[in-house]
């Protein structure tokens, strides 16, 4: 039964590596700020957590601190991409083969709306 | 004032999380720091009912365990489209309807949506409509709003 620890956290340490490494993958492949931050954002968190669970398996003391650290990354990880991504919409950065905007289309009617709104009768 | 202790406890058990030394002299310097934390932010009480403290933890764990899961399903996919040499992403905007009037609850939904791989907010309006990024629109758009149901239903169980 001991032996089965170090490799459930070997397994982790692999998982945890391939997810960094698809995040820096996808920061290279893909096209634009909004997708990159997908791939950067958040599955490099995702890889980060699988590594900070193999520490705490293989010395068991780090347990706390990995679940914290891991708290704090799935908690904030997400508000610094929104950040970027608000920002980066805001200065008008395109979206890159774009299939569908929503927001586009919002701000377009709201945009219309206040100028019917300013034009004088 | 019990506010302030609730505050107080949460950071010392934070504090002995990261330190993992439980001598007395670093319980001591934890109760300190934690009660230093505590005065300086000084909490707003809140009632808080202690009939009702089991339920919420078991929503907030099955709400956790369901986000972990959400996560790895489109970590994996996400992992898929950046692996295909292909590169077959349709990215776009969507709106969802949030529907929740509280700030808390449309800000832990976005953050729900954002956290998952493939899915962010980029905007939200004052009429509570999250507009989200996604890596794929189509597959996304099929799922949304019955995910933002389920959603909803979950954080309103935890903070009604």
């Amino acid at each position: 039964m001991e032996i089965i620890w170090p490799i459930l956290a070997l397994v982790l340490v692999l998982t945890g590596t391939f997810f960094s490494i698809i995040g820096a993958l996808g920061l290279v492949r893909l096209p634009d700020v909004y997708t990159r931050l997908h791939a950067a954002g958040k599955v490099g968190v995702f890889g980060a957590a699988f590594l900070a669970g193999a520490a705490a398996l293989i010395t068991p003391s780090v347990l706390g601190k990995a679940v914290i650290l891991t708290a704090l990354l799935v908690i904030a990880g997400p508000v610094v991409s929104h950040a970027l991504a608000s920002a980066a919409y805001r200065l008008g950065t395109p979206v890159q083969r774009a299939t569908r905007d929503d927001l586009a289309v919002a701000r377009e009617r709201r945009l219309a709306m206040r100028d019917s709104m300013d034009s004088p009768v | 004032m019990l506010a302030h202790l609730r505050l107080t406890l949460i950071c010392w058990l934070i504090y002995l999380a990261v330190t993992a030394n439980f001598e007395l002299s670093n319980l001591v310097v934890g109760l300190l720091i934690g009660l230093a934390i505590a005065t300086i932010l000084r909490p707003e009480s809140q009632p808080l009912s202690l009939r009702r403290l089991p339920a919420v933890l078991f929503n907030l764990a099955k709400y956790t365990a369901w986000l972990g899961v959400d996560i790895i399903r489109n970590g994996i996919r996400v992992a898929r489209i950046v692996l295909d040499p292909k590169l077959p992403i349709r990215p776009g905007i969507i709106a969802i309807q949030a529907g929740m009037k509280s700030e808390l609850g449309v800000a832990l939904s976005a953050h729900a949506i954002t956290v998952t791989p493939g899915e962010q907010v980029v905007e939200i309006g004052d009429d509570g409509v999250m507009y989200v990024h996604c890596l794929d629109v189509v597959t996304s758009a099929e799922g949304a709003e019955e995910a933002q149901r389920k959603r909803r239903a979950m954080l309103e169980r935890i903070f009604e």
